[in-house]
């Protein structure tokens, strides 16, 4: 049946037509609503309180560094999901100057070792499908600065 | 007249359960893009081009204008394609069937072993199903799709029973929806038709079945043939106006921050611009592909595009072998069924 309408001549435009003209009244619609893609960022509902994040580095005596996570709203797992839920609930990606370090499932971090200067150490917070979570403000995240002397290096 | 308007409406309806349907799936294209990228992706907003009926609706009438020109040549097309079919079609039981098979063996070994992760995942620590993003550690008890991968990799690879290989594709495409969920239904198509189309080629001369026939295997013919292969053509079609919908369409800045990233050539234009004629050729290539117009050419332009883009930002061509392999049998066989492999006689005569 459908072969047969699809063989007529006109048949494929007006299907194309259809297809598109839905497409173009539709799409603006779900536009809209703005927003940051979904397949990157998850937004939690506005009745919940926004997580928050601050952090502070520490020194251990082997020269490596530990990172405590304190965060309000959000709670630490290690388990991952496909599709998360939009709940604070998730993990954090540790970044060093703009580069991905390491992935936090739980309040206390090891970065291990920097070398001499200063470090920009931030926290980002992730849901459980790896989505970034987003505040009202964009990113919620935390950020430390680390100066790293000379001497006491580590590396 | 009644019959041509409700196609109209069909397509139109298919569209909006698109909208409906699709889920808040990340495709592996998000994992290109570093922490500051995404931190400026967050406070984009959706390009006017993408958010006004005012654009959307003459962009939609310029692509139905294009589509409705390279129909009417379609004619032209035919002709040149008669004479070059039967050296075309006669390739894929031998080169089609082993692009086919190679690729989609390399796919299924590294996803079985981890050897092609997403970005941020360090290589052969988390098998997957099929496809970096769908990692098995996230569906727990199904660990034996590991070894079912690497089986299917290897029997595909050797070309035995590649048939029987093909429709355990099938099953296993349709085993993903059943295990990620809607997250699948980026990748179930494309993976399911090229299952398909194995069913109908079979190994081709290349392989361990043409080997203990001494001969290659004839493609299948017949209703049942056309019918597998009618079905392969709607899947990869449907899949890629999926695909546009769900990812550029409807997420246009995170398509616009990846193509700033590879630093994509501009063309003169902008990349807003950019996305959208990328997004309008995915759709009406993938709607030309389910009505079964225009097959060769528009395989060949998917080919190119997607091809291009994975230069571009440096991907590995065996993030897609699946779709290499599909479209470049389609720009062998065309819409029908490749049929049994043509005389030396018939080659001549083309």
């Amino acid at each position: 049946m459908m072969r047969r309408i699809l063989s007529r001549p006109f048949a494929p435009v007006l299907a194309l037509a259809g297809l598109l003209t839905s497409l173009a009244v539709a799409a603006p619609i779900y536009n809209a609503g703005g927003g940051a893609p979904r397949a990157v960022f998850l937004e939690l509902p506005a009745r919940l309180p926004e997580p928050e994040v601050a952090l502070r580095a520490d020194p251990l005596p082997s020269g490596r560094w530990r990172l405590t996570l304190a965060a309000r709203h959000f709670r630490f797992t290690d388990i991952c999901v496909l599709e998360a839920e939009a709940v604070p609930l998730g993990h954090a990606h540790i970044v060093h100057d703009g580069v991905k370090l390491a992935a936090a499932y739980a309040p206390i971090v090891d970065i291990g070792p920097l070398p001499p200067g200063r470090h920009r150490i931030e926290a980002v917070l992730r849901a459980q499908d790896h989505r970034a979570i987003l505040g009202r403000g964009g990113l919620i995240k935390g950020a430390v600065v680390i100066e790293v002397p000379e001497r006491a290096g580590g590396v | 007249m009644l019959r041509v308007t409700s196609s109209s409406l069909k397509s139109g309806a298919a569209a909006l359960i698109i909208f409906a349907t699709a889920p808040p799936a990340s495709g592996h294209e998000a994992w290109l893009l570093t922490p500051s990228e995404i931190e400026a992706l967050a406070l984009t907003p959706v390009p006017f081009v993408f958010a006004s009926v005012a654009v959307l609706g003459p962009a939609a009438g310029l692509a139905l204008l294009a589509a409705a020109v390279a129909l009417a040549l379609e004619g032209r097309w035919a002709t040149i394609e008669e004479r070059a079919s039967p050296w075309l079609r006669g390739l894929v039981p031998s080169l089609g069937a082993a692009v086919l098979r190679v690729g989609l063996a390399a796919m299924l070994l590294l996803a079985a072993t981890g050897g092609l992760p997403r970005h941020g995942t360090a290589p052969w620590t988390q098998s997957t199903l099929l496809v970096p993003d769908m990692q098995l550690s996230l569906a727990p008890g199904w660990d034996i799709l590991i070894v079912v991968q690497v089986a299917l990799a290897l029997i595909l690879l050797l070309g035995i029973g590649t048939r029987l290989a093909g429709g355990v594709l099938v099953l296993l495409s349709g085993l993903g929806l059943w295990v990620f969920g809607a997250e699948f239904l980026s990748y179930a198509p494309h993976f399911a038709a090229p299952g398909l189309m194995l069913m109908v080629i079979g190994g081709g001369a290349w392989s361990a079945d043409a080997l203990m026939r001494h001969d290659a295997p004839d493609p299948l013919t017949g209703p049942a043939a056309e019918a597998l292969w009618r079905g392969a053509r709607i899947l990869v079609g449907a899949g890629f106006v999926y695909l546009a919908v769900a990812y550029k369409l409807t997420q246009p800045t995170l398509l616009i921050a990846i193509l700033d990233h590879g630093d994509f050539p501009r063309f003169g234009m902008t990349y807003d611009v950019i996305a959208l004629i990328m997004t309008g050729v995915e759709i009406v290539c993938g709607a030309l592909l389910v009505m079964g117009r225009l097959v060769r050419p528009v395989a060949l332009v998917i080919l190119g595009a997607i091809s291009f883009l994975a230069v571009v930002l440096g991907e590995t061509p065996l993030f897609h072998a699946n779709l290499y392999g599909a479209l470049f049998v389609f720009a062998l066989a065309g819409a029908r069924a490749p049929g049994p492999r043509p005389s030396r006689a018939a080659w001549r005569m083309a």
